[in-house]
């Protein structure tokens, strides 16, 4: 595996101590991490909690089942509760961060007191989008929530849609959190990892291991799909270890068939490589922008 | 000698259409034994180039530019000029500036050639960077064929040794000694019929034992070994990230080429750290100034060299039937000792 630790953390192993930041842009995205989240949690023996929004709380049962578990045994003996933010913690009256902070530090004991293994809560904070009193405390919150899982035998999804979520406000929610969750990798193998991701709230393209011969074609293949959205494509190169002159052509040619107006930003580049664009002369692509990282000497 | 006519500033931000076919390259020698006929060459060059509104770059020593300067009086505020020294510093990198100075003043119409007074440096170099500088002039003709460039190379006869100033009656079609330009009768085409620019690689005086590795399709592994093997030879940082890079575009092309197997051997010589790698297969072509020519910007191969001879200090190519091997020279700093 590639170790690189960047706070981005795979559904499958979040656990203990995590309070993730989920954004993500489509819904079946959403579905694969609530999923796993959920049932990972079950299956630990854990306590599990989820706020719903703009989902029915009979929708995520829905993708239990369809997963291959009946969320029914869980839910009757209070193993699984799933409700929304509006018939719980919003219902009483303008949010509050410390209540909920206190409510959640209540569940975790009573959660551990009853014998299980843990707790874990996940929630979809689309209401903050609507006029809910106390909504812009949001940030105070997800700062102050964090004292709840840090070293404790728990954890959280917060779900943030970047649908709706202006950029900035998903890049300070997020920073706040001790960790995202990783989206699933476009591309994954012994020496290389593409995934999907957020940089300073902005949808990017994290390359991250390796990229010589073998995977160039998987990197053109993963821009390729890029070209397709709308709007500037960012490559996070922060967790980049080599590339060839084969991948930063697939880069080139990618920023060569964006229309004016478009631009592909490859950004935290080591500055060797950086060098390396300019020799080439690929620096003078006008829809190209590179910018490089500080490297200690 | 030529005097200005217009006073008029040259904006040279300011695209100016030509119209017309563009010259193409003239690249003399300007064999000089004083400064009087440095001067009585450059000066009308620079003059006549900037009423030509050619671009017009100066490349020379410390001493020649202030001459130079003080000849062309006002007009020299429209010259550019660099100390040969800071340019100068390997080939592969020289050439890649000339080629963007090149690009960077005829593209888009600006301006329709441009003028170099380029003056190689000499001292301090030794026998095996002579040689290659001495292809590198040989190379320029190959290079920039097809550029709207007139190039002139002083050359300081008095400083100079005999073999440079031979060297340079054979690298350029044309000599300067006094007026007007003539044919060098000694000229030796890069790519002549009596291969007269090709030189077998030499043994290299290894200090201690070279480190050597046979690698296959898995280049992963054979750039941790580089890196490691660097590494221990004082090669770190940024200059270890360039040798890594250039021994993986190497191996790459070598892979594809070469059969699918290579070699890579790597040892210390004196200031040097010396990466040879080898393949079994054929070059299709001439070898020794590969990745000297500036590759085509549409063309999908052809920059993996290009790039390597602007990283590393010196590049060598050499070909034999059933063996093609890459050597790389990195400089070390003068204070690297091996295993720090």
């Amino acid at each position: 595996m590639i170790a690189y630790d960047t706070g981005e953390r795979a559904v499958h192993e979040a656990g203990h101590g995590d309070h993730l930041c989920l954004t993500f842009t489509d819904d079946a995205e959403q579905r694969r991490v609530v999923t796993a989240y959920l049932l990972g949690g079950l299956r630990r023996g854990e306590r599990v909690m989820y706020f719903a929004d703009r989902n029915e709380p009979e929708q995520v049962l829905d993708w239990l089942r369809r997963a291959g578990t009946d969320p029914a045994p869980a839910l009757a003996d209070g193993r699984l509760t799933v409700t929304t933010a509006d018939d719980s913690y919003l219902a009483e009256g303008p949010f509050d961060p410390d209540a909920m902070v206190a409510a959640l530090h209540q569940e975790v004991a009573d959660s551990l007191r009853a014998g299980h293994t843990g707790f874990r809560v996940s929630g979809e904070m689309g209401w903050a989008l609507r006029d809910t009193p106390g909504a812009e405390r949001l940030g105070e919150y997800e700062t102050k929530v964090n004292e709840v899982f840090a070293g404790r035998p728990a954890s959280a999804i917060c779900q943030y849609d970047a649908r709706h979520f202006d950029p900035a406000a998903l890049h300070d929610f997020d920073r706040r959190h001790s960790g995202s969750v990783e989206q699933e990798p476009l591309y994954s193998s012994s020496t290389l990892r593409l995934v999907p991701s957020f940089r300073d709230g902005q949808p990017s393209l994290r390359v991250i291991g390796e990229v010589d011969h073998h995977c160039a074609p998987a990197l053109a293949g993963a821009l390729e799909g890029a070209l397709d959205r709308p709007g500037d494509i960012v490559v996070d190169m922060s967790g980049l270890q080599f590339i060839d002159l084969a991948g930063v052509r697939a880069l080139v040619r990618t920023a060569e068939r964006l229309p004016a107006g478009r631009h592909l930003h490859v950004v935290d580049l080591e500055p060797m490589l950086g060098h390396v664009l300019h020799v080439v002369g690929w620096d003078q692509v006008p829809t190209l922008t590179v910018t490089v990282r500080e490297v200690p000497a | 000698m030529t005097a200005r006519t217009t006073t008029d500033p040259v904006d040279p931000a300011a695209p100016r259409p030509h119209t017309g076919p563009a010259p193409l390259l003239t690249h003399q020698a300007l064999l000089y034994d004083g400064d009087e006929a440095f001067l009585s060459s450059t000066v009308p060059f620079c003059l006549d180039g900037l009423d030509a509104d050619d671009a017009v770059l100066a490349v020379t020593t410390e001493a020649n530019i202030a001459l130079l300067r003080q000849a062309l009086d006002d007009a020299a505020r429209e010259v550019e000029f660099v100390d040969a020294k800071d340019w100068y510093r390997t080939p592969g990198h020289t050439l890649g500036e000339y080629h963007r100075y090149v690009d960077r003043h005829t593209a888009h119409g600006r301006h329709r050639r441009v003028r170099v007074i380029g003056e190689p440096v000499w001292h301090g170099r030794d026998a095996l960077e002579m040689f290659e500088w001495t292809r590198y002039e040989s190379a320029v003709n190959l290079a920039f064929a097809g550029c709207p460039a007139w190039v002139v190379c002083p050359y300081d006869t008095r400083t100079l040794p005999e073999d440079v100033v031979a060297g340079a009656r054979r690298t350029h079609p044309e000599l300067v000694e006094g007026e007007p330009a003539r044919t060098s009768e000694h000229y030796a085409a890069p790519a002549d019929r009596h291969d007269s620019w090709r030189r077998p690689l030499e043994p290299v005086p290894a200090d201690g034992e070279p480190t050597v590795t046979d690698f296959g399709t898995d280049l992963s592994a054979l750039r941790a070994f580089v890196t490691r093997a660097a590494g221990t030879l004082g090669v770190h940082g940024e200059q270890a990230r360039r040798l890594v890079f250039a021994v993986n575009e190497v191996a790459t092309n070598a892979l594809r080429h070469g059969g699918g197997r290579g070699q890579v051997t790597l040892r210390r010589s004196g200031h040097r750290v010396v990466c040879d790698v080898t393949d079994p297969g054929d070059l299709p072509g001439p070898d020794w100034y590969l990745g000297y020519l500036p590759p085509d910007a549409g063309q999908r191969d052809g920059h993996g060299l290009w790039a390597v001879r602007q990283l590393c200090d010196l590049v060598e190519v050499d070909a034999v039937p059933g063996r093609t091997t890459v050597r790389l020279h990195l400089d070390l700093p003068p204070s690297s000792a091996p295993g720090r």
